[in-house]
């Protein structure tokens, strides 16, 4: 702790003549109307000790007084150490990805440090170590004054790429300030091989502070290995003394959850695998995996459709058949194809300039030709080849082998059972364990009659991944180069063998689909733009300004940078990501600077100034003094004593009560938001509300009395047919009981107005509000989401709308994509960003306090128009809805 | 305004009256009976209207027909006139202190003085009324009182003066005429100097009549429970004094007014009057009973 102003301290040396005061001055006497005071005229008391003050009633006095004077001087809890130096201070900042997981903790520590600054009185200046937006190299800005800079580091954000040591370097050696105090808040890594020289630069700009290393550096979620059946996610960390546990969260392009698998990171180790088994259809639904954690770039790796769309191309040898029910040898192929896949079908050359996983070609000799090479040169780059045999391809000359069969085939084929034969149709052994099919049950129902024969080899049971029940081999598959190809040695239909007949075949044929890669995209050599890059917190944003193309075979080994930030590129139809973890080098801690004085991140709580408290403990101390006086004097009864003694108790409480004590809500009809716990943000929640409820009550035959505050899970929400909620940047995930209490309000046909007041130009205003949003909202049941569009009811439910701005505008508001009848229609839940309190709110003198943006007065008027429309929406449902329907309708009559 | 005290004071007039029911109907002792024309129950041992036989005479010319006696006459062979006594009833003059020192009350106490004397000169009252006397309120203007109808005015005549402001506030009974031999009974605190007190008694004995008086106190006054750094005020501020610490001065305070008491008693029996001393605290039957055996005592 240290004061502000020491001097004032001086004055506790009076405090001994104040207590010497008080014992001199007796105090007041009480005074009694007394009738018989004839007979107390003249009556002398025997005892002459003057009257004192109580001495506890001294000590009162004289500790108030001490309060006050220790308040004024005032004192300042965890100020931390002084800075060296007398210079201006330099801020070095990490604000590379690996910042993003505590980037609230260096804030507060650079605050910090800036307060230490502030109270020395020196100047400040700051080097974010990361290449910024523009791809500008790290520069360190000019010294200033503390509150300038304070805002410059409230616009910070993270970067979705690493810092940049090297620049950074060089930009400390050009710092020539004498007696720089430089303090540096670290993220821990190297982050490649130039940190000894950063270290150096920093040692050499002036005396080092580090804030660092009492937690563990980020964590890093590399791509995944795709394996057959399971994407294997792998995490990249600093070896730590001692075993940790991730978590990876497996999440849909709409960001549900589909799967979670927990990785044990071992002691010492710096990579782990866990695998996330997902069967086909949710795992083509993925579209990223996440760290469970802190949000950050870092701990998101976006997939692209190399880890899910396996387009399968089918062909039959002769495609006019191939169609007929029943009949066709492409018939039970597309039923037991599509509802997984992607099937395409053309001809060969169609299909192949397409990127494609899978091929089948359904009894479809392959001369040698211009074809067989397309196909051959296919399968060499990762194709999976599945062909089928059949009455063409057992006709097929002797002597001429056709290289993409997995096996040699004897000519002709073999037939089982049969008038002519002997034998019995056969049955299916047990798939082996190394069989992809392994696993799979096999139904007793499932014969073979007919067969082509493979040519008996050593490497033939090898080959075989299917076999009869006398060893027969029916499916033979064999690699070539990055592809395979697989033979079914019957057909596709039902001619040869009731196989496709049975669930077996629709498994069998998804094993082997797993079994593809994923299409690798587009040409090689085509520049892909950026579509969506990630930011520091790793939510998918427009890219920023420096962003460029990237070659589509680049990706692999692209380290991200400003220019190539991490995110999917590409058209819409082949997009392609590049992750941070990609091409990273090796995580690796960083040392600390040498000759740096090491405060830790979390050690640096933020200053709090004593002052006021023991200002306000010395006010409770008088009016403790005053009520004992008062008592002492007589001058207070009972009943006014026990009041006040409860009135000054109780003062504290009140506005934790203020909630308790709202009128009753069923009376009236009156608007509602949702506590924040920020003051400020609850303010203008109040206002907002006030001044659209005034507003609705001007304009519309609607009566809106003062809005309430409610807290969900305490308050009873049935009452408010309208929630505000809006989003801090801090706010916390909902208590179970707050979320179901807002499920159950939103499904009872209550709306809620999610304002994250950062669309547009608000951005600044309210950082991290998305991020918050999502973490916020985790417990709330929210349905597919559509933009809010002129077609909308809620843009004509009063008035006719074309955008829906608030203070901000030109964000996206979205509501309920589908209809629910069940609800009248209403969206539960809107969405959006333009801080409509903001717009809405008016103070006591009837103005709007907060200045719309980009302004206008009509920007205001829109902004109110909305709300009466969104109240209007809320207290009458779909009244309006046919409203939009007029046109249709009024064509209809014939007008 | 004027209805609400009416009726305020009927209420007062039966609180007395209960209280008063347990005792039967006061008759005053009087050896002599105020020099009144009134009916009463007091036997002038003298011819005159009454109820009671008082003799037979014998019928002179001149008297009326109508008064003879005829069940007398027929023993004899003259006729006989019979005569009763004359009954006249007992005057009792009632006062009750009113000035601001009686309407205080200390912290404690629930009723102020005020209002116990109010209290006790109703009941007083209503037994008197019962006995056949007449009360008279010792006021300018105040009508004696015959019969118990009566003591609602009585009642309202007190809950007036309380409210009056204009009363004198001497503390002593007014120089009011009061008929001779009548009986006085006072209420008050008569904390006024002895001399004053003894002017005011004397001068009602001078009239003469006798009769008792009842100090009224605070159990405040009484015992002085205060502790501490006081400043007294008289009740209309008039003069104040600080007394640095009460409790030193509590035996002084009390010899002081066992000497004022002391004197009031001597005062009251060099004038032939009765003194009793009564606490608000204590119950009021209490000071009832000694009032009505100190007016039935000879």
């Amino acid at each position: 702790m240290i004061f502000v102003y020491p001097w004032v301290l001086l004055a506790l040396a009076a405090l001994p003549l104040l207590w010497w005061l008080l014992r001199v001055t007796p105090p007041a006497p009480r005074s009694e109307i007394f009738p018989a005071i004839r007979l107390l005229l003249g009556l002398k008391t025997t005892e002459e000790t003057p009257a004192r003050t109580p001495w506890w009633l001294l000590v009162l006095r004289v500790l108030a007084a001490g309060l006050v004077i220790v308040a004024l001087a005032r004192p300042v809890l965890d100020a931390g150490a002084a800075l060296p130096g007398s210079g201006p201070m330099l801020l070095v900042l990490d604000d590379g990805w690996a910042s993003a997981a505590d980037w609230p903790r260096r804030m507060e520590a650079a605050s910090t440090a800036l307060d230490r600054a502030e109270g020395a009185g020196r100047k400040a200046a700051l080097l974010a170590t990361a290449p910024n937006e523009s791809n500008a190299a790290p520069e360190a800005t000019a010294p200033m004054p503390v509150p300038d800079l304070r805002a410059r580091i409230a616009a910070l954000r993270p970067k979705p790429w690493p810092v940049d040591r090297a620049a950074s370097a060089r930009a400390l050696r050009d710092w020539k300030q004498p007696g720089t105090a430089v303090v540096y808040v670290a993220d821990g890594l190297t982050d490649g091989a130039a940190f000894s020289t950063f270290g150096d630069a920093l040692a050499s700009a002036g005396a080092v502070t580090e804030i660092c290393c009492d937690t563990p550096p980020a964590r890093l979620l590399l791509p995944p290995r795709s394996e057959p059946d399971r994407l294997v996610a792998r995490i990249a960390q600093v070896p730590q003394p001692v075993p940790t546990e991730a978590a990876v969260l497996a999440q849909s392009g709409d960001g549900r959850t589909l799967a979670r698998a927990t990785v044990t990171l071992p002691a010492g180790a710096s990579t782990a695998e866990a695998p996330i088994a997902l069967p086909t259809e949710l795992r083509n639904r993925l579209g990223r995996l996440v760290l469970e954690g802190p949000p950050s770039a870092g701990s998101v790796v976006l997939l692209d459709e190399r880890w899910r769309r396996r387009p399968v191309g089918l062909l039959a040898g002769d495609m006019a058949s191939a169609e007929s029910p029943l009949t066709g040898s492409l018939y039970y192929l597309r039923r037991a194809l599509a509802p997984y896949t992607e099937v395409r079908e053309g001809d060969l050359h169609s299909l192949l300039s397409r990127d494609l996983s899978v091929l089948i070609l359904a009894d479809m000799p392959l001369p040698a030709g211009e074809e067989r090479d397309a196909i051959a040169n296919w399968v060499q780059k990762g194709g999976l080849l599945i062909r089928f045999a059949g009455p063409r391809t057992a006709e097929q000359p002797l002597g001429e082998t056709d290289p993409l069969m997995p096996v040699r085939l004897l000519a002709g084929n073999r037939q089982l059972g049969g008038a002519m034969s002997w034998s019995q149709p056969a049955g299916l052994a047990p798939f082996a364990d190394s069989s992809p099919f392994a696993g799979l049950t096999v139904p007793d129902e499932v014969k073979v009659t007919r067969q082509v024969l493979a040519e008996p080899s050593a490497t033939l049971t090898q080959q075989s991944w299917a076999t009869l029940a006398d060893g027969t081999p029916l499916v033979t598959q064999s690699a070539q180069g990055a592809g395979r190809i697989v033979l079914f040695h019957v057909t596709a239909n039902a001619d040869w063998s009731n196989l496709p007949l049975s669930g077996l075949f629709v498994d069998m044929l998804r094993r082997l689909v797993d079994l593809s890669a994923g299409v690798a995209g587009a040409e090689p050599h085509a520049i892909l733009g950026p579509a969506e890059t990630l930011d520091g917190y790793g939510m998918l944003s427009p890219p920023p300004p420096a962003a460029a193309g990237l070659a589509a075979d680049a990706f692999a080994k692209t380290t991200v940078s400003p220019q190539h930030p991490p995110g999917l590129y590409g058209p819409e139809n082949g997009r392609q990501a590049l992750n941070l973890g990609a091409a990273l080098p090796a995580l690796s801690p960083a040392p600390v600077v040498s000759g740096a004085r090491v405060e830790g991140l979390s050690a640096t709580a933020p200053e709090r100034a004593l002052g006021p408290w023991l200002l306000a403990a010395a006010i409770v101390l008088l009016v403790v003094d005053l009520l004992v006086s008062l008592a002492l004097r007589g001058l207070l009864r009972r009943s006014v004593a026990g009041a006040a003694t409860a009135l000054a108790l109780l003062l504290p409480l009140a506005p934790a009560h203020a909630l308790e004590q709202n009128q009753p809500p069923a009376l009236a009809t009156r608007l509602a938001y949702i506590v924040t716990g920020n003051d400020q943000v609850d303010n203008v929640s109040k206002a907002g509300l006030e001044g659209l409820s005034e507003y609705v009550n001007r304009r519309t035959a609607a009566t809106l009395v003062e809005p309430d505050a409610v807290v969900p899970g305490e308050t009873d929400l049935s009452f408010y047919p309208l929630l505000y909620w809006p989003i801090t940047a801090d706010a916390q995930p909902l208590a179970p009981a707050a979320a179901a209490a807002l499920n159950d309000y939103m499904g009872r046909g209550g709306i809620i107005l999610i304002d994250t007041r950062d669309s547009g130009s608000g951005e600044g205003f309210s950082p991290g509000a998305d991020t918050a949003l999502q973490r916020a909202a985790q417990g709330l049941v929210i349905p597919p989401l559509a933009p809010l569009t002129t077609e909308h009811v809620l843009a004509r439910a009063f008035y006719l709308l074309q955008d829906f701005p608030g203070r901000f505008t030109g964000d996206t508001v979205w509501v309920q994509r589908d209809q629910d009848r069940a609800n009248d229609s209403v969206s539960p839940v809107i969405i959006g960003g333009n801080d409509w309190a903001g717009a809405w709110a008016v103070d006591q003198s009837g103005r709007n306090p907060y200045a719309v943006i980009p302004g206008g007065a009509r920007q205001r008027t829109i902004a109110y128009r909305f709300g009466v429309n969104l109240v209007m929406y809320a207290l009458t449902g779909n009244y309006k809805g046919d409203q939009v329907h007029v046109p249709a309708i009024l064509e209809r009559l014939g007008q | 305004m004027a209805r609400a005290i009416a009726a305020e004071a009927s209420v007062k007039a039966r609180r007395a009256e209960a209280l008063g029911a347990r005792l039967p109907p006061l008759m005053v002792a009087a050896e002599r009976v105020a020099a009144t024309v009134a009916q009463g129950v007091h036997g002038r041992r003298r011819v005159g209207q009454g109820d009671s036989f008082w003799q037979f005479r014998p019928f002179v010319t001149g008297d009326p027909t109508s008064r003879i006696d005829w069940r007398q006459s027929a023993k004899s062979e003259r006729a006989f006139i019979r005569e009763t006594e004359w009954e006249a009833a007992q005057t009792v003059a009632v006062w009750r202190d009113g000035s601001a020192s009686m309407r205080w009350r200390s912290r404690g106490a629930t009723v102020d003085k005020a209002e116990r004397a109010g209290l006790l000169l109703l009941a007083l009252a209503s037994l008197l009324l019962r006995g056949g006397e007449r009360v008279v309120l010792m006021e300018a203007g105040a009508r004696p009182i015959a019969g118990l109808p009566g003591l609602d005015r009585l009642a309202e005549a007190i809950g007036a003066d309380r409210s009056g402001a204009g009363e004198a506030l001497s503390g002593l009974p007014p120089t009011i005429p009061v008929p001779r031999h009548a009986r006085v009974v006072l209420f008050g605190d008569f904390l006024s100097p002895l001399d004053e007190v003894q002017a005011g008694v004397g001068r009602l004995a001078a009239i003469p009549v006798t009769g008792h008086l009842l100090q009224v106190l605070d159990p405040a006054e009484a015992v002085l429970p205060y502790t501490g750094r006081i400043r007294f005020r008289g009740v209309e501020r008039e003069t104040n004094t600080l007394i640095p610490r009460v409790e030193t001065i509590r035996d002084e305070y009390g010899r002081r007014l066992a000497a004022h008491q002391a004197g009031l008693a001597a005062i009251c029996s060099a004038a032939g009057f009765s003194f009793g001393v009564h606490r608000t605290d204590h119950p009021p039957e209490t000071a009832l009973l000694a009032l009505y055996t100190a007016l039935t005592a000879r």
